[in-house]
């Protein structure tokens, strides 16, 4: 049953190696300079390599947009994604696996009644305009930074051809890296908080979480997807990009893969936080209009000629028309898997604005004083809840999310039996040591657990307030939502 | 060893043919010009030596030439510098035929040269040689740095210029001096015009250069 659930995601992850993998190896291929095999083995090592090192980032930023809780529902969101890409594709619209599943989460929170943070959900939109014109940025600056090279150092046209080939075959690495880093949360995100397996530890030093694992089979599903179908889109693509010059289509390449790697870094977030800077949104974004807008960005230097206003539109349509229609299929396709198919497509949830609750959202910021005739009150979908909420006092959509994740009613019973049974390795000794003082313990709201462990240990402490401590509290949120994971007291 | 050698082992070794192809072309416009001077010195058995060397140095350059297209063809380059290349190899093929066709003519006409015009006739000969000799650093540089390219290639117009000018001085002389019978007219105004023919081609080859290192470095 798991594997048909999951068979959504991984049509997913196929029709993405066989569209995408064009962008990142289309040159390359469809030029003859190197063999489709070779491509395709280069494309589906580094897209797995990709989505397992650095495919979080995107992950987490699906995750505040919806976390789907059930394996049904999961396998409706990335099929009906899944179908859109394939429709759209078919009737030659153009289309994005990051905007189709984004309809499809929120086809999810509507079927659900589930809460959309609207901030995520802006911060995601914003990318979408931002990744084409950021390519199109980095894509202009290359060509012109390669350009001059190439005028400033002694070179024959040989040894230019050949090092030419070179890079746009590590250029295609390096793209095929970004694409599984980026684009892996389209895949397999909504199945992250219901992944179906168990941790694996290979000897006292490598295990591979759930996640990691649903990110393996994505990436092995993209992977077939390049080596099956794609060979046809690379060709095309290919001779698309070859009215380029070999230089142009490897600055084409490298922006593309900047850009989707740009939106997928954790480690680069960590780089412009210590460095005080805006760090960049972690967020899947479309490979195809990251390529489109570097052949823009490239035109626009060349003196503009070769800008097709008909293909910006149509990126723009994209937008609209992606989302709606996986929105709308998503929710279609979730009614009759519930009614018609008699599957859990929703898990049902509690929320509950307990005082604890009540004081927790102050600490947060939240003014609680008109919230306190809810005070006890039980909800049973989390837009309800904020929907009340709403109506007592003022929430921005991240104070919503807030309001959502304090109030989720989830058990967790800290015994010695699941301490012996967890991956320990995640946790430095000092978080351990505090996690093992807590045995015997039971909590109602998963945040008590980490609230009670904050005080035992400042290893365990979210330090807030600040971009530089941004991926320090990430780090403990993340072994946080696995500790919830393992100490959830499971329905009987 | 440097691991870009071994990355690029098939470049480089087109690259060499490539250099050998040039300094068959340099001996070859040494050797037109050295038997040319023969033959305007009478000494009609040098001028047979260096024209039979022209002609197994043209059967080499053929040779290296088909290697290297051939080599084009079948190794990974990539598709749109080696239709270039192929086309610039075919356009260069034509400057050593027309040494081989100018020295030909000779061989088999025999003309009798005026000695009025062999100071100018050896000028030309002089400026047809330089001419071929940057056409080859062009090429060269087409191969080693493409920034070099364009000063050899106006290197070549301006002996292709010279060339034209003794050529145009030398047909009019001729047409002009009443002592010559019209065929004899004719029969220099066609040995002129093979010499002249040898340095237009080059300054044909020249411009495809420019074009391919233009091309290839934008």
């Amino acid at each position: 049953m798991v594997l048909i659930f999951l068979s959504g995601g991984l049509f997913l992850g196929w029709s993405l190696g066989a569209n995408d993998a064009a962008n990142v190896f289309g040159t390359a291929v469809g030029s003859r300079m190197v063999r489709f095999t070779t491509a395709a083995l280069i494309c589906g090592v580094f897209v797995i390599i990709g989505a397992i090192v650095s495919g979080t980032g995107t992950t987490l930023t699906l995750g505040k947009l919806g976390a789907v809780n059930a394996l049904g529902g999961s396998f409706m969101a990335a099929f009906a994604a899944g179908l859109t890409v394939y429709w759209m594709t078919k009737f030659g619209l153009p289309v994005s696996t990051s905007q189709a599943i984004i309809g499809s989460i929120i086809g999810w929170n509507l079927f659900s009644d589930s809460y959309t943070d609207i901030s995520s959900l802006l911060k995601i939109l914003s990318t979408w305009v931002l990744c084409p014109l950021l390519s199109a940025l980095i894509a202009a600056l290359l060509f012109t930074f390669a350009k001059s090279l190439v005028r400033k150092v002694s070179i024959g046209l040989i040894r230019l051809d050949g090092y030419t080939r070179l890079a746009l075959i590590l250029a295609g690495a390096f793209g095929a890296y970004s694409l599984g880093a980026n684009n892996i949360a389209n895949v397999m995100g909504v199945f992250v908080p219901v992944a179906p397996f168990q941790e694996m530890q290979f000897g006292s030093n490598f295990s591979i979480s759930s996640a990691q694992q649903l990110f393996l089979l994505g990436g092995l599903a993209i992977a077939v997807g390049v080596f099956t179908y794609s060979k046809r889109v690379m060709m095309t693509v290919g001779s698309e990009l070859m009215t380029l010059t070999p230089l142009a289509a490897w600055v084409a390449v490298m922006a593309h893969s900047i850009v989707l790697f740009l939106f997928a870094s954790e480690r680069l977030e960590q780089l412009l936080a210590n460095m005080s800077l805006p760090t960049i949104p972690l967020v899947p974004v479309s490979s195809s209009q990251a390529v489109v807008g570097a052949v823009i960005g490239i035109g626009i230097i060349q003196g503009g000629r070769e800008i097709q206003w008909p293909r910006i539109y149509s990126i723009a349509r994209g937008w609209v028309i992606t989302p709606l229609i996986s929105c709308l299929i998503c929710i279609i396709g979730l009614y009759f898997l519930q009614n018609v198919f008699q599957q859990t497509v929703k898990r049902e949830s509690q929320y509950q604005l307990s005082a604890g609750v009540l004081e927790k959202l102050q600490e947060e910021g939240i003014n609680t004083e008109g919230l306190d005739t809810l005070s006890g009150s039980v909800f049973y979908s989390s837009a309800e809840l904020v929907r009340v909420v709403k109506e007592k006092v003022d929430l921005s959509g991240r104070q919503g999310l807030k309001v959502v994740e304090y109030s989720l009613q989830n058990r967790l019973v800290i015994n010695s039996e699941k301490i012996d049974s967890m991956n320990k390795q995640i946790l430095s000794p000092q978080q351990l040591e505090a996690l093992q003082q807590l045995e015997g313990q039971n909590y109602k709201f998963p945040w008590q657990l980490g609230d009670a462990l904050g005080a035992i240990s400042e290893e365990w402490k979210l330090r807030g307030g600040g971009l530089k401590n941004k991926l320090h509290d990430r780090k403990i949120k993340q072994k946080l939502t696995y500790l919830y994971r393992i100490f959830q007291e499971r329905e009987k | 060893m440097n691991p870009l050698s071994l990355l690029f082992k098939k470049q480089y070794a087109v690259e060499e043919k490539v250099q050998r192809l040039l300094r068959h072309l340099e001996d070859m416009a040494h050797q037109y010009q050295a038997a040319y001077e023969a033959y305007l010195d009478g000494s009609i058995e040098e001028f047979s030596q260096r024209n039979q060397e022209l002609g197994e140095i043209e059967k080499e350059l053929d040779e290296l030439g088909h290697q290297i297209q051939m080599t084009l063809l079948h190794e990974s380059l990539m598709p749109n510098s080696r239709d270039d290349l192929l086309w610039f190899l075919t356009k260069l093929d034509k400057v050593p035929s027309s040494f081989k066709h100018s020295l030909g003519d000779i061989v088999l006409e025999k003309p009798e040269i005026p000695e009025d015009l062999h100071s100018s006739l050896r000028n030309m000969l002089i400026h047809t040689h330089q001419a071929v000799q940057a056409l080859a650093h062009a090429t060269d540089s087409l191969f080693s740095d493409l920034r070099a390219v364009r000063q050899h290639v106006e290197e070549v117009g301006r002996q292709e210029s010279e060339v034209d000018k003794l050529e145009h001085k030398m047909l009019q002389s001729v047409f002009e001096n009443e002592n010559y019978e019209l065929a004899k007219q004719y029969q220099l105004k066609g040995i002129l015009k093979q010499i002249g023919r040898v340095t237009n081609l080059a300054e044909d080859v020249a411009d495809a250069v420019l074009i391919l290192a233009t091309k290839h470095s934008t």
